[in-house]
């Protein structure tokens, strides 16, 4: 049985036709929006975000809208760590004790409904910011706000730290309009966390004097801004910015062809490689990778022995892992990143030396040690974890120890990490606030991080304790950097965490665009900063 | 009256008991299939969040955060998740029986509200991609099936394996690959380009809003956007309609009733069209439906590549933040179109062929 030619021909020129339509649709398609001109500016970033509330954001594409949006006392230019810099406050005084910090509040900043800004607003957000107890508070916990008059500020903490300036440049301190916010039910009252219900409008409204007001957000697709016509400061370049959620991949063909006005946020490592020389590419040094052995002989007899700890740093080949994260990494030194004064020079770069390894297990009467890595299995700043993780099993094998590797979901990971009974772990960390003295805060003996490692006060080395509370205790930041060095030593002799290599996010910008910096201060790029050449 | 007619009811039961259509006793039944069906959904999802490694407060604060017990416990109080887990579930079921799916964890919206917003970016999709897949996988098997064996019919059949073997992720990648970077013919990713706003929402769609308000420049735009993700879509659609269409055509042409037409001398056309195609397509309806069902609860790759914020993406999303409202009200949209979807098979099947509509 057959069909006749004729509707063989029919259905021929039916399947033609179809084929004809969808090229014709394909091709008529136009090139991308991305290139379009005109004073859009468009972010190309992989979205993570919940919140545009300040007092709630704390995950990369807020902090980088958010940034963009809300004023903060002070801010960092660019990649410049150095020191804090006047944004809100044109100055301010930090008592002997650094207790209590001052600040003198520029009076011409209003909101972008064209309020003025005063003190109160400054008070109400960071008291507001403490109270919630959302993720961002933590770092606030210890301070207090209060206004002496309607343009001085008085930030007291109740523990000395020098590093309140520096806390105060994090988009999670940016100043809402407290009128504004407590009409649509802020407050910043001590039962803030059970009966603030403002969350909602600042997820769709901006209460902000930032040089961008919020235009609409959706954290599955896009986030649009606009120029605030209101804003005290210079001028943006761009009247108009859309941060659009894409895949990495995506960005990477995306950006290969682009040509006007954007960036993106993700590409780093090897994603870096085969993208056209024009574009250009802003990075610095801000997060380490870093295994964790418990020191807790409950969870494991073999990681929380000092010498299998130091044989497995003498295992690693760690010129061999910072080469697969890419052209911007580097090994590590210490467990601070270079992008913050305070880490170690290069030249203290640690490297493999597989005798020594070897001899410090035959020492210790360690025969073919077997321990499980655990990792979270995701692609973080370009890399596969996998890989790293394979890489260092391999090292260690040759020293004669075993990994068993153990990916993870990440969820799964935080999970397992938080219960403290993990023998040993492999991921990348980056610092809580832009000041390297707050890994002191997590990595020192029973702090966050050394407490899920069984790092306690007691089983810790005296000197790499009393180094860490030099850190604390050292006001002037020249001395305070050279204590940090000094406790980062001694954690490489003494502690359970063995730093491998440092890598970077990385701004890859069209080649028209100027300012487009890589910020490691915690909001990825200055969007306001961003021009034209 | 009353008396009277029960006494007759005694005496004749059958014939007195008022008589129900058999279609609305159908559908009766099948909404009460339903209701227990999304019962069983609410128990299942919610015992599978709660037994999967990991917690909802290590999924949302930040690591830091973590370590301060006074951030958990708010975060724990204000998501209901201090309280035992049945009371969590009697407390969702309650509000269930309201119409309140609960609030997004990840959105801080209603979970309703996310629906209705992420499921017609879904359906944009969706029904292009199916009306596409229909015409072409129809076309295509019964093509195969007419020339089976010959090598059209081969081509087809290593066609449709292809297709059924390729993952959706690198199809998509290699689409983008080649018409927007390759060949700079199509937009990279999302609903529309950067420059035009989002058309007021009537129905969700871009390109039917867009055109509602008469942006059509916008328009335009949001259909250009929408090809490469429908061509891909329609493409792991079409392989399977292909291999069904293409075995069912070829059960029905060993009939005696399509030997008996060609026999009596009727046109090809009329033998394919009338007999053939509207015997063939019964168990090609019940994919279609299942195709269909898939398509708008299982478009995650594709929209994750493509940047299109559907209901895929809001899925990934909830699942990743163990977002339990979110997964749950998901899930049970995703039981109401397999229901739904499955329903309309069941009623098309006595329109097309009534053997089935008698029985």
């Amino acid at each position: 049985m057959s069909a006749t030619p004729r509707l063989m021909r029919r259905a021929g020129i039916a399947l033609t036709a179809l084929a004809l339509a969808s090229t014709a649709a394909a091709c008529s398609a136009g090139g991308d929006a991305g290139s379009a001109g005109g004073s859009t500016l468009t972010i190309d970033t992989s979205f993570v975000i919940k919140s545009l509330d300040p007092g709630h954001v704390y995950e990369a594409t807020g902090n980088t809208a958010v940034h963009a949006m809300y004023d903060t006392l002070l801010t960092f230019h660019g990649a410049d760590m150095s020191k804090p810099q006047p944004d809100l406050a044109t100055s301010y005084q930090a008592s002997a004790d650094a207790k209590t910090f001052t600040f003198h509040l520029r009076k011409d900043a209003t909101f972008g409904n064209g309020d003025k800004l005063t003190a109160d607003d400054v008070v109400f957000s960071l008291n507001r910011l403490r109270n919630l107890k959302a993720s961002p508070s933590v770092t606030v916990a210890n301070l207090t706000a209060s206004k002496t008059d309607a343009y001085t500020v008085v930030v007291h903490a109740a523990k000395a730290d020098p590093n309140v300036p520096v806390i105060l440049t994090q988009p999670y301190t940016g100043i809402v309009n407290s009128k504004l916010v407590k009409a649509k039910g802020g407050t910043d009252g001590a039962d803030a966390a059970k009966t603030d219900s403002a969350q909602k409008y600042l997820d769709a409204t901006s209460a902000g004097s930032g040089p961008y007001l919020l235009d609409s957000f959706d954290a599955s697709s896009q986030l649009v801004l606009k120029a605030n016509p209101k804003y005290w400061g210079a001028k943006p370049k761009f009247s108009r910015v859309v941060l659009r959620n894409m895949d990495v991949q995506n960005q990477k063909l995306t950006m290969s062809r682009a040509k006007g006005p954007e960036l993106a946020l993700d590409l780093s490592g090897k994603m870096l490689e085969g993208l056209p020389s024009s574009l250009r590419q802003s990075s610095a040094d801000d997060t380490f990778y870093f295994l964790t052995l418990n020191a807790d002989p409950k969870i494991s007899k073999t990681t929380s022995n000092p010498a299998f700890v130091q044989a497995v740093r003498a295992a690693i080949d760690y010129r061999g892992v910072a080469r697969l994260f890419g052209g911007n990494a580097s090994p590590a030194a210490g467990v601070v990143p270079p992008a913050f004064p305070g880490a170690l020079p290069a030249s203290e770069a640690q490297h493999q030396d597989l005798a020594k390894a070897r001899k410090l297990l035959a020492d210790a009467g360690l025969h073919a040690p077997s321990v499980k890595l655990m990792y979270p299995s995701i692609t973080y700043r370009g890399v596969d974890l996998g890989t790293i993780a394979t890489k260092v099993q391999g090292d260690a094998k040759k020293a004669g120890i075993r990994l068993t590797l153990d990916p993870q979901p990440l969820t799964s990971f935080l999970n397992a990490q938080q219960s403290g009974k993990v023998a040993m772990r492999f991921s990348p960390q980056s610092l809580n606030y832009p000041v390297a003295a707050s890994l002191v805060n997590n990595l020192a003996p029973g702090q966050g991080t050394a407490a899920t490692t069984g790092w306690t006060v007691a089983r810790a080395d005296q000197d790499v304790v009393a180094a860490g509370k030099k850190v604390q205790a050292t006001l002037d930041p020249a001395a305070q950097q050279r204590a940090l060095q000094d406790w980062q030593r001694l954690l490489n002799q003494h502690s359970p965490y063995i730093p491998m290599a440092y890598n970077s996010g990385v701004v890859v910008a069209a080649p028209t665009l100027s300012g487009a910096v890589y910020a490691p201060a915690g909001w990825q790029v200055d969007i306001a900063a961003v021009g034209t050449k | 009256m009353t008396a009277t007619t029960t006494a007759a009811a005694g005496t004749r039961p059958a014939a007195r008991r008022p008589r129900v259509p058999n279609l609305v006793r159908f559908l009766g039944k099948r909404v009460a299939i339903t209701i227990g069906l999304l019962w069983g959904v609410t128990v299942v999802t919610f015992a599978l969040v709660h037994v999967v490694p990991g917690d909802a407060a290590t999924a949302n604060l930040s690591e830091q955060a973590l370590n301060d017990p006074a951030v958990v416990a708010a975060y724990r109080a204000k998501w209901g998740l201090d309280q035992p887990i049945w009371q969590q579930y009697l407390h969702y079921l309650g509000n269930l029986l309201h119409g309140d799916l609960g609030t997004s964890q990840q959105t801080g919206r209603p979970v309703l509200t996310d629906l209705v917003q992420y499921v017609p970016a879904t359906l944009e999709l969706a029904v292009p991609s199916m009306i596409l897949a229909l015409v072409v996988g129809t076309a295509v098997g019964m093509l195969a099936a007419v020339r089976h064996g010959r090598a059209s019919d081969q081509v087809v059949r290593v066609g449709s394996l292809l297709g059924l073997s390729t993952p959706p992720f690198w199809l998509s990648l290699v689409v983008l690959y080649l018409f927007f970077y390759l060949l700079g013919v199509s937009p990279s990713g999302g609903r529309l380009s950067p420059q035009f706003a989002p058309p007021p929402s009537v129905t969700g769609m871009y390109t039917v809003d867009a055109a509602l308000a008469g942006q059509w420049a916008a328009a335009w735009d949001a259909v250009q956007h929408l090809v490469l993700p429908v061509l891909v879509l329609t493409c792991l659609t079409v392989a399977t309609l292909i291999r069904f269409v293409r075995s069912a055509m070829l059960e029905v042409l060993q009939q005696d009733y399509i030997r008996a037409a060609y026999a009596k001398g009727l046109p090809t056309r009329t033998v394919l069209g009338r007999h053939l195609l509207r015997a063939g397509l019964v168990p090609v309806i019940t994919v279609s439906g299942l195709a269909f069902a898939s398509l708008l609860s299982g478009t995650v790759l594709v929209e994750n590549i493509f940047g299109w914020p559907g209901l895929g993406q809001y899925a990934f999303r909830s699942a990743t933040g163990l977002d339990l409202p979110s997964i749950l009200g998901v899930s049970l949209f995703v039981a109401l179109v397999y229901t739904g979807v499955n329903l309309l098979v069941d009623l098309l099947y006595g329109l097309i062929d009534p053997r089935i509509r008698l029985s």
